[in-house]
This record gives C-alpha cells, structure tokens and sequence, in this order.
C-alpha cells in the first residue's frame, strides 16, 4: 500500500483531470458533455445525480471501462484516450474498483477472489500456472485482515453475505495497490446499516491509504455525510462541485431538477 | 387454419408417406404373422437360458468396451477446450473466430460414429484404438458445443473487476473463467462418458474392438444364448454407469 499519508491538503497531486471530455455511447446517446474536474490524492469523492446524468460513465472514464470520444482523461499522468493495450493495463494496476453487484469469481475461495488482485503485476507465466508469490499471499491476507473478514478466506465467495461480499471486493481493490479507488454504486445493493459500515470503511481507507476515492451514489443524505467533495451531474454536464458538508437542500434540487423525495435517502446508521 | 382442417391435411401427408415406406421393404400382414414365433424362439433362446459359460470372454469384452469409452470420452474432454474457447463469443471482440468454430463443431458432430469408425479400421486396423478414436473425434462435437456455451454464460462482471485490475486476457481466463466453468465441464464430459459407453459397445460391431464385436461374431453365427449373455450384460453395465454417474454430476451441481 502507497506510503504517502497526505489528507485533503491543498497541494495534494493531481492523479485525474478531465479535459473537455465528452463521451457518446456508439447508439448516439450522449453521457458526458464538455467535463472538465480534477482530482487529487487523498480526496473522497461522492459523484451525484440521477440515473442517466452520467455518473457510472465518469467513473468508467477514468479506468477507460468507456473510452472517452471527445477531449481527453489524465489518469496517474497519461492520457488515456488514445492509450496502447499494454500501458491502459498498466494503469488499471494502480486503479482499484468495486461494483453494485460485487463482482467476485463465485465459486472461488474468499483468498482466491482477494489474490486477483494481484493479477495484473504478476508475469504471465506466473499467472497462468497460479504461482502467486509469498508476498502476494501476505499482502493479500493483509488486505483480508484490514477489511475484517480474514476468518472466511477459505469460504467461497458465493457463500457470503452482500455486506461480506463487498468487503471481499474492497480487499481484491486493496491487493492491487491502487492509488485511485473507484466505487460504482457500492451500497446499492446493501441494506442501510450495512451500506454505512461499507462507507466507513472505504472513507477510513482513503484517509489512511492518501487514496483518491470516488464514489457514485444516489442518495443524498450519504454523499453529505461522508464526501469532502461533491460533484453533481445533470444530463452529462457538473452542475455542482463542492464541499458535502454544506450542501443545501437546493443544492440537491439543482442536480435532481426536482424535490427530494423520501426514497433519495439511504436513512441513518445504526452505529 | 383451423384445428381440424391441419389435422386432415397432416393425414393426407403423412399416410402416402408411410404407405410408400411400408410398399418398399415388402410388408405383409403374413410375413409379419410368420415372424412371430420366429422372434418369441430366439428371445426365449437368449434371455431363458443365456450362455453363462460365456461369461469370462463376455467380461474381458465389457472391460474393453468402457476402456473404449473412457480414453475415448477423456482425449475429447482435453480436445474440446480449444474448440469450446475458440467457439465462444464473449471472449474476443471479433465474431469471426467463433464463426469458425462453431462450424467446425457442427461439421465434428455432423459424421456418425460409426462412419468414423470404419475410417479409422481403415486407418488403423481392426481394434479397440480404432474405437477410441471413433469416439473421442465424435464427441469434441458435443462436448465442445457445450464448453462454449457455458464459457458464454459467464458471469461478464467478474470478468469486468478482473479487466480493471490490468490483469492480462490469459490471466483473466485461468482465473476468472476457468473456476467457474470447470465443475461444469466435469459434469458434461460424466455425461458423455454415459453416451459413449452405448456408442463404444455399438461401434465394435463394425471391428472397433469391445463388446460390439463378439456381438456381431455371435449374431451372425446365430448363437442365441451366447447373444444373449452379451445384451443382458451391455445392458446392466450401461444401468450402472448411468446411475453411478448421475450421482456424481449432482454432487457437482
């Protein structure tokens, strides 16, 4: 894990900056527009709106998941819209991701799923034969022991609970070493005292880790209490870029372009 | 088109059809009465009083069928995986090579086994290695079907969080795809393995070695207690292979 311990401090690197990008899916619909963001070291950001304002694609950007088809995305410093095979595998390496739906290998062992993570530095060879190294391994048990479930490392994945699960795919992120942890609706699926711990933990990580984290949520009540920053969308375009903790209720409003309603929240914490 | 008028019309169809078959192998209601008790003295020959003297040949015979079956099932279980992979559309971005593989697939399943077989008795000479490769080259057909299906039924967010690590295409189907789909590979080639006991006891009769082949020798010697001998004991065998391997492939599920 990287050693750099820097907060939300000022100066922190630039790891991410989006430079008028646009993104328009082959069947003409257009999800980013003109984006222009950047992102640093150690920042937890939430990315907010409705479904369909191009949260999923902003974060997909970043890890070319949906390559950018105007402007460009600085990622770790290189662009990536243009990128070779070789050196967007590169990148990937130092970004971790976690989904809605976990995403593990569901009939290999809890360890099995975390060492993946390990995948992308390992040599082919080495890969292909399943020879992971002594440090991998112990990395890999690290990871396992800082998100709590090292007792189920011989489970297989598919016999865990959602809230286990995600914890399992928060340690395979964790293996890679990233520098970037991206988060596509990660509490989605999760009920909501779950969905907090699982937002603790990725907050904790980023603090103690110097990672830039950036979340997709839908409910507003989350992206307050845990974002340094927030950035809206609407229909492709930020509408909003700025602090959680001071956001308004008109604030939300303007990214929604409609009241908040009950079902935008998430509820409290049972802490 | 109304029920009763699509019935009429299958009739008018179907009926010459039959006719016409029947008209060509010369059936009458007399030749079928005389072949009666012809039928009931050679059931009663074989299954009344089956030749148990037999038995030791009988046996060697069985063992050399299901080695057929079993080399035969496994070499296609190995040889399949390239196909299968080749043939699976969600793994490359090119529709091309599963174009071709599923072609290929189709054309393996395409020739009988026991085509197959005589054209390896002509390649390799009268045995049981014939059989084999009658067997194993028949059923990359299938099983190689199968392996692509499955391979394109894996889970694609698995393999999405393992592309987003940087891991390599090799490294993603080694861990990713691989675990998921073997179990299941396991149990389709148990499943062959089933077929190919019936298929490997069949071919013999053509010279492919097993119990086909004294199954041939003895009909046509019209030894009926020793026939027999032979149909009760492909028969049980096949009960049993069914049944054991049944029970593993529901382990497996």
């Amino acid at each position: 894990m990287s050693d750099v311990s820097t907060g939300v401090a000022a100066k922190a690197a630039t790891l991410v900056s989006f430079k008028n990008t646009s993104v328009t899916y082959p069947n003409g619909f257009t999800a980013l527009t003109d984006v222009n963001l950047e992102f640093h070291e150690g920042e937890f950001i939430v990315v907010v709106g409705l479904s369909g304002a191009g949260k999923s694609t902003l974060i997909r950007t970043i890890n070319r998941l949906v390559p950018p088809t105007g402007g460009d995305v600085n990622v770790l410093g290189t662009p990536i819209r243009n990128i070779s095979d070789a050196n967007l595998r590169k990148t990937r390496r130092r970004i971790g991701m976690i989904f809605q739906n976990y995403n593990l290998v569901r009939r290999s062992s809890v360890l099995a799923n975390v060492l993946t993570g390990r995948l992308g530095d390992l040599p082919t060879w080495r890969a292909l034969l399943g020879l992971y190294t002594k440090s991998d391994t112990d990395l890999a048990i690290k990871c396992l022991t800082r998100v709590g479930i090292l007792d189920k490392a011989y489970n297989r994945a598919d016999q865990l609970s959602g809230g286990q699960q995600q914890r399992v795919a928060i340690a395979r992120a964790l293996a890679q070493q990233p520098r970037i942890l991206l988060a596509d609706e990660p509490v989605a699926s999760l009920d909501p005292p779950t969905a907090h711990q699982v937002m603790r933990d990725l907050k904790a990580l980023s603090r103690e880790e110097g990672l830039l984290t950036i979340v997709n949520l839908h409910f507003v009540d989350m992206a307050m209490e845990y974002a340094d920053r927030v950035i809206g969308l609407h229909a492709g375009t930020v509408v909003y870029d700025g602090p959680g903790a001071d956001m308004t209720e008109a604030d939300f409003e303007r990214i929604y372009q409609r009241k908040i309603r009950p079902d935008d929240m998430r509820g409290a914490a049972e802490h | 088109m109304t029920q009763k008028l699509r019935s009429t019309l299958i009739l008018l169809v179907v009926t010459p059809v039959l006719l016409w078959s029947m008209a060509g192998m010369d059936v009458t209601p007399a030749r079928i009465a005389a072949g009666f008790p012809r039928a009931a003295t050679m059931l009663t020959d074989m299954f009344a009083h089956p030749d148990w003297e037999y038995w030791p040949i009988v046996q060697q015979r069985l063992i050399e069928s299901l080695q057929i079956a079993a080399l035969g099932t496994f070499l296609a279980g190995i040889l399949a995986i390239p196909f299968g992979v080749l043939a699976a559309r969600n793994l490359v971005r090119s529709p091309v090579p599963s174009t071709i593989g599923k072609v290929l697939l189709n054309a393996i399943r395409t020739f009988p086994e026991i085509l197959l077989a005589y054209a390896f008795i002509k390649g390799l000479g009268l045995g049981a290695f014939a059989g084999v490769m009658a067997v194993a080259i028949h059923s990359i057909g299938m099983l190689g079907k199968l392996y692509a299906e499955r391979i394109e039924n894996v889970d694609k967010g698995a393999i999405e969080a393992l592309t987003t690590t940087g891991a390599s295409p090799v490294a993603i189907f080694r861990h990713c795809i691989l675990p998921e789909v073997l179990p299941d590979f396991v149990s389709f080639v148990l499943y062959r393995f089933d077929l190919n006991v019936r298929s490997a006891s069949v071919i013999g009769i053509v010279g492919a070695g097993g119990i086909g082949f004294i199954l041939g020798l003895q009909y046509q010697a019209a030894n009926y207690p020793r026939l027999g001998l032979i149909v009760i004991a492909t028969i049980a065998t096949v009960v049993v292979v069914d049944s054991i391997s049944a029970k593993i492939r529901q382990r497996l599920a």
